[in-house]
């Protein structure tokens, strides 16, 4: 009996050492690589300190970061203080952030792209080899755009609606990063430097800002409403004119039109409306949508969930946008139909990065398509500060997801091409005009905004657009520009939107 | 005195004794980087104990199980090799005038313990001994937990320790060995009455209370002394042997459902009331929520054995360190496995988990050609002891359970973990002698 009882115990220990072997292979095999990209992993952080990283070069191929070892640490040099916010640094002292830090394991030669090629090493134990990368953003462009926005704090962001290739992106105020990355003995007095100065240079506004949008909402709001059928091109609203000057009273609450600047009101349908930036029309259209389908046509856009660029396991993470108070992570509902009004006209509760709006602009460029983000356009061999020919993996599969249907983005971008060059549009974003920064077979569409901040404090000055706009033209870039308490739209963004798009449309052209 | 050829012992002791040189050499090119052998004492120290300890069974013509030694071999080669690869100032001894690093105290402790396995495989003739003063024995037990409690100091939380002049002992490790032979006296002589007279309550039977509750008295003092020294992994590990014993001796599978039961209600209780117990099941269920700080030695374990991957990194060339100090944190005891998966690799942990079954399933065959119920239940609560420590160790190694202190048996640094499971061993092999003698069959 005791026998027979030894023999089952020893099938249940058996069962026992199965399940150990079995979380020791989960470990050692499955997880393996995931544990090797955790940057606190001691190994990274012992490789960061010892091992040579890869040159990261622009679109094309100019050094923007290198390493040297010297003493037996690593040091970083930074070539471009316009792209430190996309890069992020490496600092032995303060760690890595951006694609220094998505990236690490690749640039430092750990992980080969190539899972094969991985295994194959990994048998074979050889040295680490690291890997370049190049990015989808031209250097001519970046420094362009970070030009224009000159001594002001904002943000540039470009993309290219039919493929999602960051073509720029530009936060200011930006610094150097050398100085915390390469020799260890002067980073902390450098770091200090920065985290205590009030302008807050370490911020990486295009990604994480967020701002009240004012009227630029209103491209979402048209383009929502137009494909929900709530409005046509045509749709107007009775009261609007009368509204215009007495205010619209919703909840008993009234909403009052901006300075229209001497123009009468009228019955206006779309274009006009959005030519003149009307808020009365649009939180006519706001409230026909309704609080659930704006919800739901902001989450199509990507509000109301945190994003990222580039690959999905190695991208740059962008903040969420909200057009309601945040809860538990996600959008909370209207709390009335004022709320739902504001938002319709970008002020209520809303608050977006810069990222999210150039993405609306490239939805509303592509088709209703909006395209996949992504900054980094391929893994290179290490050819020590040249630009090697041996592509080892590209990013960018050119996806998109549709999120309105194509007659409303036809329809919108049509009402954004009067809002630039239509006789009411002029007055407004009519610096957003190609034409006037040479270019002059093409036109642009977009749209100003002027985010009231309330109180006596500057407004937040916005532009997004596109570019070219013209019927039977494909856009080639889609901006969104913000400057910080620039004052209006037209006199702070407009003018930089319409020069970086007409800049890009010389570069991708020409060269 | 006649004397028996232990022919498979020997030749499976002949490679496995080989291979502990040839693990030091390679140890020292990697380390030095110089071609040469580097120094092979303790090496040849380790083989000269088992050589020597074979020829006294062989020469006292000792009929017990031949593969235990050879696993035992195994598992501590393993141990030393790295224990040897490790820095030597981890641990060590300086006292009566020696200066002993780590590896060589290990070894002495491994002399020590050899000397016990032998004396008693050879000299435990008749087991009246442990049979018949069962409760002489639990007394023991108690006596050897008051002075823990009493004298002991606190190690990382946990008093397990006592410190008698030059050496420092483990009252725990032989209380694991007196309790065992406790209930296993205990359940030899009431396993019928424990068996046949229980209740049913569907199709749950239930031991019957007056001949169950004296063990389970003693039982549950053993618990608690144990839980208020905080050695948590200790009590765990009685938990599994005393369920284990139960099983054997009844065949009840619902005695172990109820035990098992009773463990949960007890481990809730203790989540409840104890800090430190919810601090390593957080920690378990999510070590890289906080991989600084209480995180911090699960999380290093896990990337210890992610690079080690499928062949290890070498040995002498993994184990990296920052700022001076191995990333793995107790590396020469808690984790000594992970070191060996992370330089050995999977192929190594498997080696290192194949010999620890060997150890086991024919500590099972022993318990199953025992001559009577004592010596079969006695075989089977040490087999128990040392098969559930190494798979508790090695699973909270791997995140599959929570983390405990417990050692693995031969390869963790510890003089009584190693003499504990000396003598465990030993017994088994005086209980497989009997049997062999018995029936007259030699052992192969």
């Amino acid at each position: 009996m005791i026998a027979t009882n030894v023999r089952r115990l020893g099938l249940y220990l058996m069962l026992a050492f199965a399940v150990v072997s079995g979380s020791i292979v989960w470990w050692q095999v499955v997880e393996a690589n995931s544990l090797a990209a955790r940057t606190d992993n001691p190994e990274v952080l012992a490789a960061r300190r010892s091992l040579l990283r890869g040159t990261i070069f622009d679109a094309s191929g100019q050094v923007l970061a290198s390493s040297e070892v010297v003493d037996g640490l690593s040091r970083r040099t930074y070539t471009d203080a316009a792209f430190t916010h996309v890069l992020g640094y490496s600092s032995l002292r303060f760690g890595t952030t951006g694609l220094e830090r998505a990236f690490e394991d690749i640039l430092v030669g750990q992980t080969d792209p190539n899972p094969i090629r991985d295994l194959i090493s990994d048998i074979l134990d050889r040295q680490p080899q690291p890997r370049d990368l190049t990015l989808t953003i031209d250097r001519r462009l970046q420094d362009f755009a970070a030009a224009q926005l000159g001594g002001d704090a904002g943000a540039v962001v470009a993309i290219d609606p039919q493929t999602g290739a960051i073509l720029a992106m530009v936060s200011a105020p930006t610094f150097d990063a050398t100085p915390i990355s390469g020799d260890p003995d002067g980073a902390q007095g450098a770091m200090d430097a920065l985290r205590n100065d009030p302008a807050e240079p370490l911020l990486a506004r295009a990604r994480q800002g967020l701002y009240v949008p004012g009227s630029i909402m209103k491209v979402f709001t048209a383009a929502a409403a137009l494909d929900a059928g709530v409005i046509t091109p045509d749709t107007t609203f009775e009261g609007q004119p009368r509204e215009e000057r007495d205010g619209f009273v919703v909840n008993g609450f009234a909403i009052r039109e901006h300075d229209l600047g001497g123009i009468e009101p009228a019955l206006w349908p779309l274009s006009p409306a959005l030519q003149v930036s009307s808020n009365i029309f649009f939180a006519h259209v706001g409230l026909e949508i309704g609080s659930e389908g704006f919800l739901d046509y902001a989450r199509r856009f990507g509000f109301c969930s945190p994003l990222r660029i580039g690959p999905p396991d190695r991208g740059l993470s962008v903040g969420m946008s909200y057009v309601t108070g945040a809860v538990d992570g996600d959008c909370g509902p209207f709390g009335d139909d004022v709320e739902l009004a504001s938002a319709a006209f970008g002020q209520g509760r809303t608050a977006v990065t810069p990222v999210q709006m150039a993405m609306v602009a490239a939805a509303i460029a592509g088709d209703g398509v909006a395209p996949n983000p992504y900054v980094v356009k391929d893994v290179r061999a290490h050819a020590d500060g040249a630009l090697s020919d041996e592509v080892l993996d590209t990013f960018g599969s050119g996806g998109g997801t549709r999120v309105i249907g194509s007659a409303a983005a036809a329809a919108t971008r049509d009402a954004m091409v009067d809002a630039v060059n239509g006789e009411l549009g002029r007055l407004y974003a009519g610096q957003g005009d190609i034409t006037l920064y040479g270019i002059g077979d093409a036109q642009s569409a977009g749209k100003t905004g002027t985010a009231q901040l309330g109180g006596e404090q500057a407004p937040h000055s916005w532009f997004i657009g596109f570019a070219p706009a013209q019927d039977g033209a494909t856009p080639r870039i889609a901006i969104a520009v913000l400057v910080e308490r620039g004052g209006s739209g037209s006199a702070g963004a407009a003018p930089i939107g319409g020069r970086v798009m007409a800049e890009w449309l010389r570069l991708s052209s020409g060269s | 005195m006649r004397i028996a050829w232990r022919g498979a012992e020997f030749r499976l002791l002949l490679p496995i004794l080989l291979l502990v040189p040839f693990g030091f050499a390679v140890t020292n090119i990697a380390l030095s980087g110089a071609f040469g052998a580097g120094d092979l004492t303790l090496a040849l120290g380790y083989v000269g104990i088992f050589v020597v300890a074979h020829l006294v069974l062989v020469a006292s013509g000792h009929r017990g199980d031949q593969l235990m030694m050879p696993a035992v071999g195994a598992m501590g080669g393993l141990g030393i090799i790295m224990l040897n690869r490790l820095p030597q100032d981890l641990a060590g001894t300086s006292a009566v005038g020696l200066e002993l690093g780590m590896a060589a105290t290990q070894l002495l402790w491994f002399g020590v313990g050899m000397i016990a396995m032998v004396a008693i495989a050879i000299g435990l003739r008749d087991d009246g001994i442990l049979r018949h003063y069962k409760y002489s024995w639990a007394a023991i037990g108690i006596g050897l937990l008051a002075a823990t409690l009493v004298f002991g100091y606190e190690v990382n939380g946990a008093r397990l320790w006592i410190d008698l002049g030059p050496v420092s002992i483990q009252p725990g490790e032989l209380l694991k060995i007196v309790l065992v032979i406790f209930i296993a006296g205990y359940l030899a002589e009431t396993r019928t009455l424990l068996t046949s007279a229980s209740v049913r309550i569907g199709f749950i039977r239930i031991p019957p209370l007056p001949y169950f509750l004296p063990m389970l008295a003693l039982f549950g003092v053993v618990m608690l002394i144990v839980v208020r020294l905080n050695d948590l992994g200790t009590a765990l590990l009685f938990f599994g042997i005393f369920l284990t014993m139960l099983f054997v001796a009844t065949g009840r599978r619902s005695y172990v459902l109820i035990g098992l039961v009773l463990f949960v209600a007890g481990f809730y209780v203790a989540y409840g009331l104890f800090g430190h117990v919810q601090t390593r099941v957080d920690v378990w269920l999510d070590p890289f929520a906080d991989p600084l700080g209480a995180g911090f030695q699960p999380v290093r374990a896990l990337y210890a054995l992610g690079r080690g991957g499928v062949f290890g990194e070498g040995l002498g060339q993994g184990l990296i360190t920052l700022g001076g100090n191995l990333t793995i944190p107790f590396v020469h005891t808690d984790f000594i496995f992970t070191a060996i998966a992370e330089e050995l690799g999977l192929l190594g942990a498997f080696a290192l988990l194949g010999f620890a079954m060997v150890l086991v399933f024919r500590g099972l065959r022993i318990a199953a050609l025992a001559r009577d119920d004592f010596g079969a239940l006695l075989a089977v609560g040490l087999t128990a002891s040392l098969g559930l420590q190494t798979l508790i160790i090695i699973g909270g190694n791997t995140k599959l359970i929570p983390l405990t202190g417990i050692t693995l048996p031969f390869v963790s640094y510890g003089g009584s973990s190693v003499v504990a499971s000396f003598i465990m061993v030993g017994l088994l092999l005086a209980i497989s002698h009997r049997s062999g003698t018995a029936d007259a069959v030699s052992d192969a």
